[in-house]
């Protein structure tokens, strides 16, 4: 993967100052501690958590995410002295773990504060470290897991609110009722369905939802860590699209590579309907509402035939 | 009985087929072009052209063009640049082409951050500067051969002219042999070369395809025709070979194989060291070391 000496831009767009403005700012902030007016401030490292974070906090917790520009590649994002610079005063920080956002614990460790709070929530569901595929949030277990967790870290922070972090962290749970009956419902109909897909991205999801992924595990890590496919296994998923042999093909909306579009291509030529999943938050949704447009378009796609490439604005209210 | 049946299904699968067919236009192109780059000692030009290139490269996956187009239009303009500076002197020609290939290093640096983080072509980079064979889409295979066809055409017309060039320009001046347009047909021949080398190896070891069987099989052979034939023997087979071994390799290491340019540039490698100790034991000692052609 390209690693460039220049740093990439956190949530805010901000553009990058001066270097050397930037670390006589980390410099100050690191050493200082210093306190904050308002309430606590929490970050979600990826979008997606940190989503769940400003459910739970309401009006209590001030929340910021780091990545959330659906353009970029989470994998290949590098933190900049402004990410730096709102790590330092964050009293929670919430990451995914497995290496995804492994770049986030230097910069912890490069700003020492004592009460800092982490989530990692690979070690949060007790998953191995070794676990393949770091897309933890698209399966139904996380974000309850994660909202439980983020209203005790809360609770710990603004004792006086305890009751409201509960109280938020429950109908969290609730509204992913229809997610969750959705997934039952698509399980009981559509078990069993043959999916291929460009990387690991949803596969959670796509687990959860019964379906069996057919695309060779390597050619999904290779594409996902951008390495040489094997041949074999090209060939495998071609074949597999050809034959029309999946019923839908599942595919990283926001990568683009030359496999991955020539697996497209196919795809088209097969009559076989594509859906784009999104590995941080889509513009202008909260989880539970992606997660369930993103089931959408698995149901489009299987029972209709109908091709989902980017999801459109959000319904309604999650 | 089971070799035959893994050689049937190793021919029937796609990406080893536009491997094979790219990766072998390259090697017969190279091993031409690349006889003649070692004999003028334009060794260190053919690199800078393959480094420029590489920007090339980066520019197709920002824009998701054709690589093979940004490889050649890079590779092709920096051709331009070194043959227009008309710079005949070893030691500043050095020079030139040292800044060229910083600048165009610089340029795809820059365009693969813009790749990795605008476009999202995460593999980006490790395709461009270390190739990625069996993910070459297999729409790119009739531009691979036309280009194959021109290079080599090109090569073939230049080959005698640009011979007598390399010895003496006084003496192809006298033969009538325009030497500016030989040389820059030589250039745009070196370009297409490099193109399609750093389509099957990556721009950065598209030196090796394009240097290394044309130096091996300078080291054995008496004549310039007999080291082309040589260096294509050498080049189909390292090429071919890293295919074959880079498609077993996933029976190596379960499910996981190992990167193609690695074998095909380790059998380049290999068949250097060969020649070379061909040259020095052999029974045919070559009487006239190439660089004997030399007329510096």
């Amino acid at each position: 993967m390209y690693h460039s000496g220049m740093g990439t831009l956190g949530a805010s767009g901000s553009k990058l100052r001066g270097g050397l403005a930037a670390a006589l700012v980390l410099l100050l902030a690191g050493c200082g501690g210093a306190p904050h007016r308002g309430p606590p401030l929490a970050i979600g490292v990826e979008s997606q958590y940190a989503d769940v974070l400003r459910q739970i906090g309401g009006p209590y917790i001030r929340v910021r995410a780091v990545l959330s520009n659906p353009n970029t590649d989470p994998h290949a994002f590098e933190a900049s002295p402004a990410v730096a610079r709102e790590v330092s005063g964050a009293a929670l920080v919430v990451m995914n773990g497995l290496g995804y956002d492994a770049w986030i614990r230097r910069i912890m460790a490069a700003a020492p504060v004592a009460h800092r709070q982490v989530i990692d929530v690979r070690r949060l569901l007790d998953l191995p470290a070794d676990t393949v595929n770091p897309h933890l949030w698209y399966d139904p277990r996380t974000m309850p897991a994660v909202a439980v967790a983020a209203a005790h870290a809360f609770s710990a922070l603004d004792p006086a609110h305890a009751v409201y972090f509960e109280t938020q962290a429950q109908r969290f749970d609730a509204s992913l009722h229809a997610w969750r009956a959705a997934l039952r419902a698509f399980r009981a109909h559509h078990g069993g369905t043959p999916v291929a897909v460009s990387e690991p991205v949803a596969n959670a999801l796509l687990e959860a939802a019964g379906c069996r992924i057919v695309t060779p595990l390597a050619l999904q890590l290779a594409v996902m860590n951008g390495t040489d496919p094997s041949p074999q296994d090209v060939a495998v998923q071609r074949a597999l699209l050809r034959q029309h042999q999946v019923q839908v093909l599942v595919y990283n909306q926001q990568v683009t590579d030359p496999l991955t579009a020539s697996f497209l291509q196919l795809a088209h030529a097969a009559h076989i309907p594509v859906v784009g999943v999104y590995e941080t938050l889509p513009q202008g949704y909260h989880y539970q509402g992606w997660m369930l447009a993103e089931l959408q378009a698995l149901r489009a796609a299987v029972t209709q035939g109908v091709s989902t490439r980017r999801l459109g604005p959000p319904a309604g209210a999650p | 009985m089971s070799i035959l049946l893994s050689a049937i299904e190793f021919l029937h699968n796609e990406p080893v087929r536009v491997a094979l067919i790219v990766g072998g236009g390259a090697a017969l192109v190279c091993a031409v072009v690349g006889v003649a780059t070692v004999m003028q000692r334009q060794s260190f030009a053919g690199h800078a052209l393959a480094d420029v290139s590489s920007a090339g490269g980066s520019a197709a996956y920002l824009l998701g063009l054709n690589p093979l187009l940004g490889f050649l239009g890079l590779a092709a303009a920096a051709a331009g640049v070194l043959e227009w500076s008309e710079i005949r002197e070893a030691r500043e020609r050095d020079l030139l082409t040292g800044v060229v290939l910083g600048a165009g290093l610089g340029l795809a640096a820059l365009l693969l951050y813009f790749a990795a983080t605008v476009r999202n072509a995460s593999g980006a980079a490790l395709t461009v500067l270390f190739g990625s064979m069996f993910t070459i889409p297999a729409t790119i295979v009739p531009l691979a051969l036309a280009v194959t066809v021109v290079a080599l055409t090109v090569s073939a017309l230049v080959h005698r002219p640009l011979l007598v060039s390399a010895v003496s320009v006084d003496l192809a001046r006298a033969q009538g042999i325009r030497v500016r347009a030989v040389s820059l047909a030589h250039a745009l021949a070196l370009a297409l070369a490099v193109a399609l080398a750093a389509m099957t190896v990556g721009a950065i070891l598209s030196t090796a395809l394009l240097i290394g069987p044309a130096a091996a099989a300078l080291r054995v052979a008496r004549r310039p025709a007999a080291a082309v034939a040589l260096a294509a023997a050498i080049g189909l087979g390292a090429t071919w070979g890293g295919i074959i071994l880079a498609y077993e390799s996933f029976y190596w290491t379960p499910g996981r194989g190992w990167p193609v340019s690695f074998f095909i540039v380790a059998l380049v490698f290999a068949a250097y060291l060969t020649a070379g100790v061909l040259a020095t034991h052999g029974p045919r000692r070559a009487a006239a070391h190439p660089s004997g052609c030399e007329a510096h």
